[in-house]
């Protein structure tokens, strides 16, 4: 008898993942993320395989240095952005504040400059109808760029946070998520460097 | 140092165990810092590749994917902790690559 | 009896102190109940406006070139003296496809269903990110508004079919309609990003947030599949959203992603879209599924018959899901080894379908049969499915495939998937859910009649399409006359016709029957249908937080008849097992 109706007996519930749900939240979306840049990079990978002939090389329209001094601006501000849930994680306030805004500030540096180098495409006549390398680039990264303006824009906001005191070693998890996004655009702008600029 | 909470959030903690960061007080922060000198140097060796290209170019091109996979693991390792977390966690996030391969290659085909 | 070794407490619901005021309490709603009813206001208002562009196009295939009954309030763009231009038959063709897909069903199913009934049913008191919810509904308004407004803007709303086919959605040159190709697009980008929002949400829900006891295998089977439903959702709409903003820059801003003269590649869209469009059709049906699985169990007063193998073909429908895209393409002279493997893995999910197939006719087997209404409607989406998935085993077959392609057999195969199958489960969950969200019954006479005649002249209007498309009878056709080969058919367009009249007047019948039971209804008692599922377990309608106390979970999620209980013929999952009476002492 017993044995037919499985009886609740004691066990711990099923806590899910074992992980707090803004983080499951995020992980979640940022799979979705994952799917809408591959169609992105997808077509770019696909629409330059079947054209590979009259493909430009590397460097012939694009600035490499200026984009590779760049890509180490926006890790750099992926460095920051871990240290800032470090320092919010053992309570360290002051390091919280500061670290969080060496992210917003990095972050807006690499928009800047990629503004620049925007201008300057433009500039030389290279822009989104100029075949389908113009096509590609501009709707990759100015996609990547819209996605670095969101963070910037939550993390000059978790700056102010922070610099009310809103962070310390029992309020870190906003920090951590928005860190898990800041992450993920780092880690599509190293996959795109290489595939966009370097390849 | 590491406040009970810390643990409790990482679950997966144990997985540091045998690593070669496996000190006490790393057990929740890996060294940012070295992650990020490797990032730094992988990227240095990536431009350099390009610039002193005399190797023929699907080397090149194998290189740089090898090394760009190398520097997205190092973020989402390290930076994003998957390496401390379940490894629900990690599958959950890694859930759409195989969705994404299969779409690329298999329009890839229509060129063949 | 089994002793209870420990006897965890119910922890308190946490509750707004303060009343909220109406604004924050029915319009700008954080609990996933509003939410959910919204959607359902905002989804059947969509599902009424593309069954009439429905009756328009029905109009033109019967009597073509007559002028429509009212055709004279239309302006000189659309319908000159009441006679429909092919131009306006286009929109019609694309807005149909696109109101019923993507604001009807879809919403209906997910926006609703998946809102209302996932907290409730795993023990929730809202979902994991209420804020977040109510930013997917509202961000689903705007979306349907443009959709609906691109009707009004200079060229008409989008005509190039709700699969959008590049080069001809790109050049708006050819296609005549410009802004309301755009706005289809910006519409269909913002429903996207409501949709990841509210995936977002579901997911993390049924992770997070069950009740105590919820195990993943005591899930109600709604909750798996909306749940699978969810996952399918997140990881392939961002796909069309891509591929959305490269048509639109191909439009605006001069791009070449489709566009052939300039090195585009037309085949790459298609790629895309169906790579979004297969998934989504499981989208559209698996929660069907997952309503007909519980309903029929409580319709059957039986557990479901193997609910293990339920869960395993919803998974695996879902995988290889994934992998099928091609099979809306192989007319397009794609790579024969790709057709081939797309072939194979078509077929390969005919068999997770007859699983849950068979497992639903297991179910009914020698049950303790209650035909409600919400148990007619889920015997007729089996039947309806079985025949619209026999036809989708046609279709995975390329050489079979290429012979009907773009004929009404396509047509009668997506409406007995979508209307027999998707619309059938939605009746039916309406029906069911009714007393649970309003906290009044329908009418369960008028839902009889709704059920006999929605299904008599469904099977009339959608059946002989299948004949109409194996003798030539084209997908999308503005002019019926002065095809040789279509002659012989008009007469079944006119029986079509009219049948459909006959099926949107039965469809009116529901709309009285919701309207009037949503004032004049019979109360409702809290547990209507003596089902086993948590929601059934708080008062109709369930109280802002859902609970007194969070649930705790002791059974499985369809215990219907158990030998174990001697008063009733029903388990709820909340049962303490110690105040059950025991038919053997």
């Amino acid at each position: 008898m017993a044995g037919a109706v499985t009886y609740y007996a004691g066990r711990a519930p099923e806590r899910g993942l074992a992980v707090y749900t803004q983080k499951v939240g995020m992980w979640v979306f940022l799979a979705s993320e994952v799917m809408f840049f591959t169609s992105l990079i997808g077509s770019y990978i696909i629409l330059r395989f079947g054209a590979s002939e009259t493909w430009p090389l590397p460097g012939e329209v694009l600035n490499i240095p200026v984009t590779a001094i760049n890509t180490f601006i926006l890790i750099c501000s992926s460095v920051t952005m871990v240290k800032a849930f470090a320092a919010a994680e053992v309570g360290d306030k002051r390091g919280t504040r500061l670290f969080t805004l060496a992210t917003a500030l990095i972050g807006s540096t690499f928009l800047g400059v990629q503004i620049l180098e925007y201008r300057e495409l433009l500039h030389e006549g290279f822009g989104p109808s100029s075949g389908l390398y113009g096509s590609t680039f501009y709707t990759m990264t100015g996609f990547h760029g819209f996605h670095v303006f969101s963070g910037v824009c939550c993390l000059f906001w978790a700056s102010w946070k922070a610099f009310r005191g809103g962070y310390d070693n029992r309020a870190y998890k906003g920090l951590e998520v928005l860190g898990l996004y800041w992450h993920f655009v780092d880690l599509v702008w190293i996959i795109l460097f290489t595939v966009v600029y370097l390849i | 140092m590491e406040s009970t909470e810390t643990a409790h959030e990482h679950p997966g903690g144990q997985a540091m165990a045998g690593d070669e960061a496996g000190h006490e007080e790393s057990h929740a922060h890996p060294r940012y810092m070295l992650v990020w000198l490797w990032l730094a140097l992988l990227t240095v060796a990536e431009v350099a590749i390009v610039w002193f290209a005399f190797l023929p170019r699907v080397w090149i091109v194998v290189m740089l994917l090898f090394m760009a996979v190398w520097k997205a693991l190092l973020v989402a390792l390290y930076f994003m902790h998957l390496r401390f977390e379940p490894r629900r966690v990690a599958l959950l996030a890694a859930s759409p690559l195989p969705l994404a391969v299969l779409l690329i290659l298999a329009v890839m085909m229509e060129y063949r | 009896m089994a002793t209870i070794v420990a006897e965890p407490t119910g922890r308190p619901v946490v509750r707004e102190p303060h009343e909220l005021s109406f604004i924050r309490k029915y319009i700008f709603s954080s609990d996933h109940k509003v939410i959910g009813i919204q959607f359902l206001f905002l989804s059947l208002f969509f599902l009424l406006a593309g069954g009439l562009l429905a009756m328009m196009i029905r109009w033109q295939l019967a009597w073509p070139g007559q002028p429509m009954p009212l055709g004279s309030l239309f302006p000189e763009t659309m319908a000159p003296d009441g006679i429909m231009l092919p131009e306006f038959y286009n929109s019609l063709v694309t807005m149909h496809g696109t109101f019923m897909i993507f604001f009807a069903v879809m919403l209906l199913l997910v926006g609703v269903f998946a809102n209302y009934l996932i907290p409730l049913q795993i023990g929730a008191p809202d979902m994991a990110f209420p804020r977040i919810n109510m930013a997917s509904f509202w961000v689903a308004v705007p979306a349907g508004l443009i959709a609906l407004a691109s009707f009004l803007v200079e060229g008409g709303a989008a005509g190039a079919g709700w699969t959008s086919y590049a080069p001809l959605s790109a050049m708006p040159e050819a296609s005549g309609v410009s802004l309301g190709q755009q706005m289809w697009i910006v519409s269909l980008v913002l429903l996207g990003l409501s949709s990841i929002l509210g995936s977002t949400n579901y997911i993390t829900t049924v992770i997070n947030m069950r009740a105590p006891g919820m195990t993943w295998m005591r899930l109600p089977l709604t909750v798996w599949a909306l749940f699978i439903t969810a996952i399918l959702a997140l990881l392939s709409m961002p796909v069309l959203t891509g591929a959305m903003i490269m048509l639109l820059f191909d439009q605006t801003i001069g791009t070449h992603f489709f566009l052939p003269a300039e090195g585009g590649q037309p085949l790459l869209w298609q790629h895309l879209f169906w790579f979004f469009g297969h998934p989504e059709v499981y989208v559209l049906i698996l929660p069907a599924m997952g309503f007909t699985s519980e309903i029929l169990a409580n319709g059957s007063r039986k557990p479901v018959f193997g609910y293990h193998a339920m869960v395993g073909a919803l998974v695996s429908i879902a995988v290889l899901g994934f992998m099928v895209w091609g099979h809306h393409m192989f007319q397009s002279g794609m790579n024969p080894l790709l057709a081939t493997s797309f072939m194979v893995s078509t077929m390969v999910i005919a068999v997770p379908s007859a699983i849950k197939t068979f497992n639903w006719m297991g179910t009914m087997w020698r049950g303790n049969l209650h035909f409600h209404t919400p148990m007619l409607f889920a015997i007729g989406f089996v039947m309806l499915f079985v025949i619209g998935g026999l036809s989708g085993i046609f279709m995975a077959s390329a050489p079979f495939d290429i012979f009907i392609h773009d004929t009404y057999f396509i047509v009668a195969h997506i409406h007995y998937v979508l209307f027999g199958g998707a619309l059938f489960g939605i009746f039916a969950a309406i029906y069911y859910w009714f007393p649970k969200m309003f906290g009044r019954m329908m009418n369960e006479k008028l839902g009889k009649v709704h059920f006999a005649l929605t299904f008599l002249f469904f099977n009339l209007v959608f059946f002989p399409m299948h004949t109409q498309g194996l003798a030539g009878m084209m997908r999308r056709l503005y002019q019926t006359t002065g095809y040789e080969h279509l002659e012989g058919l008009q007469w079944t367009h006119v029986l079509i016709t009219i049948s459909a009249f006959g099926l949107f007047l039965s469809g009116m019948l529901f709309a009285v029957n919701f309207a009037w039971s949503l004032f004049r209804g019979p109360k409702a008692p809290a547990n209507p249908w003596n089902a086993t599922t948590l929601e059934w377990q708080t008062p109709s309608p369930p109280m802002h937080g859902n609970w007194e106390e969070v649930p705790v979970v002791y059974h499985g999620p369809h215990e219907y008849s158990h030998p174990d209980v001697a008063d009733k013929d029903w388990l709820a999952q909340n049962e303490r097992p110690d105040v059950v009476s025991p038919a053997r002492p």
